[in-house]
């Protein structure tokens, strides 16, 4: 057999039980993967020893006064007004993979006069990514500050007439419910969300040193530029499977907006993807779009173009065939469905919604 | 506190402004959390801050009650490794590093633990991203399949960014030890 990957032989280190028969064998009988398992054992341990040794993590999982802590986060909560953390950073897990790709392809909002629309999202465009590109996938605080002055506060809602009441918006009618989809939906909703990124030059030139290269110099007036970004609101009918998993899930969101004051958005976007450290593969794909960048890892899923109702729309599927969805642009909107159906039957789905207020 | 509005007399939706579990998974998952965060940033004083964030930021969100233990593990991972980023408070860190937090009983072993921080937390921060959560979330006692879900990976990648991730400490620590 071909030599086990260097991620396998790292899980042979402390989660054995994970790897097949077939790769311990071969590790036992080959001299070069034992060498690399012993790489693996001394780093691994370096490591172990780096973290528990910083931390004292043990004594201090065991020595957290619960009760105290638990007191200090309900005189926070409890505080009109305080319920909020001094400088809410975007990050949430899942915010940070994919912040990057969509600031660079524009999102966002403004109400302030001295703001320009400079991007709004007309169309969805896929932008395939290999997991290693998807690890390297930078940050956008690597390139200055990012803010989200305004949360989404997703939230549920009694049913479709809240719904439309928090954001104004229709709720879909589906005309027919793909096999193994059944009962009513549940709503939720979310606001206008708006974060607003400012660059700043001296933060991306230490990104571009760490990644080995000098910082391109920046276009006038780009350092210390901010860019408000806006999305929503947004209301998404839910119908439920067990375990936790949407069957099947129906949203329309206002489309990501961009305003600056100042930078055309395709200086800042040619700039911001000329930047050390995005991947070249990501970046060639972006460059000269001006469409809202759809993640698509290669590596477990397809992507197609299909029709719905005259507006163009990208299907994404998981190559292993349990989830698909379609998702597109019409009229200032971005709607989608999805779920643990097929490609065909999303696309049936879409193009035979209803809106109805 | 409640938000909504009213149309002839009746609410038309209300919720309060704080998840109805919070309580709950915080008893539950706080001590996970600051352990997090405290492999990150080397100080409880400093985890426990970051881990008030972290369920601040919990409270106000829909994530499902059943994935709240990994959201928040990757959540205070993200948060303490921003802490290092933005080196906010770290002479605050490094005199409660003097206050006897280091379980250090002389001074010569408290210097010693004082700079091995400093030297691991430089190498983390300069880690990218997702390999510094997942070594962290690793060695934080997440398994495999826990981390592959927590950060939206396949099992078999996990290996391999954790992997990279301790042949980059390594180099990060060397390097900053042949630098001194």
């Amino acid at each position: 057999m071909r030599h086990p990957s260097e991620g396998t032989l790292r899980r042979l280190v402390d989660e054995p039980d994970g790897v097949p028969d077939a790769a311990r064998h071969h590790v036992l009988g080959c001299a070069d993967c034992r060498a690399g398992l012993a790489a693996a054992e001394s780093d691994a341990d370096l490591a172990a020893h780096a973290l528990h040794a910083e931390a004292g993590a043990h004594d201090i999982e065991a020595g957290t006064d619960v009760d105290a802590a638990w007191r200090r986060l309900s005189a926070t909560t409890a505080a009109p007004g305080k319920f909020r953390r001094p400088g809410r950073k975007l990050r949430s897990p899942i915010v940070a993979g994919v912040a990057a790709a969509v600031v660079l392809a524009g999102a966002g909002a403004a109400a302030a006069a001295d703001w320009l629309p400079i991007f709004r999202a007309e169309r969805v465009t896929p932008v395939v990514v290999t997991p290693g590109d998807l690890v390297a996938l930078p940050d956008l605080s690597a390139y200055g500050t990012v803010e989200l002055t305004k949360p989404a506060r997703v939230r549920a809602v009694d049913g479709p007439a809240a719904a439309t009441e928090a954001t104004g918006l229709p709720v879909p009618q589906v005309g027919k419910l793909p096999r193994g989809v059944t009962g009513s939906p549940s709503y939720r909703v979310g606001d206008r969300a708006v974060a607003t990124f400012t660059f700043q030059a001296a933060k991306a030139a230490r990104t571009a040193v760490a990644a080995g290269k000098p910082l391109p110099p920046p276009p006038a007036g780009m350092d210390g530029s901010q860019f408000r970004l806006t999305a929503g609101p947004g209301l998404a009918a839910i119908w439920a499977e067990g375990h936790g998993v949407p069957a099947m899930v129906v949203a329309r969101v206002a489309a990501p907006v961009v305003y600056s004051t100042g930078i055309p958005f395709e200086t800042a976007r040619d700039y911001l993807l000329s930047l050390p450290g995005l991947p070249e593969s990501v970046a060639t794909q972006l460059r000269g779009t001006a469409a809202l960048p759809l993640i698509v890892k290669g590596a477990s899923e397809t992507t197609a173009t299909v029709d719905v109702n005259g507006v163009p729309a990208t299907v994404l599927a998981l190559k292993d065939g349990t989830m698909a969805g379609v998702v597109w642009v019409d009229g200032g909107y971005l709607t989608g469905v999805a779920g643990s159906i097929s490609a065909d039957e999303a696309v049936g789905v879409a193009r035979g919604l209803r809106w109805s207020r | 506190m409640w938000w909504g509005e009213r149309k002839g007399g009746v609410a038309v939706f209300r919720r309060p402004a704080v998840r109805n579990d919070l309580e709950q998974v915080f008893r539950a998952a706080y001590p996970r959390v600051v352990a997090v965060a405290a492999r990150v940033l080397g100080s409880r004083d400093e985890a426990e801050d970051v881990a008030q964030e972290v369920f601040l930021s919990f409270g106000r969100s829909s994530v499902p009650g059943d994935e709240a233990l990994p959201w928040l593990s990757v959540a205070a991972a993200h948060a303490a490794l921003n802490h290092l980023r933005t080196g906010r408070r770290r002479a605050g860190r490094e005199n409660a590093a003097g206050n006897g937090e280091t379980f250090s009983p002389d001074v010569a072993d408290a210097v010693v633990a004082l700079d091995e921080r400093r030297r691991v937390r430089a190498a983390l921060s300069r880690l990218p991203r997702k390999q510094a959560v997942a070594l962290v979330l690793r060695h934080s006692g997440l398994s495999y399949a826990e981390v592959a879900a927590a950060l939206d990976l396949s099992p078999a990648s996990v290996g391999t960014t954790v992997r990279r991730a301790e042949s980059a400490l390594r180099k990060e620590l060397n390097r900053h030890a042949s630098s001194e």
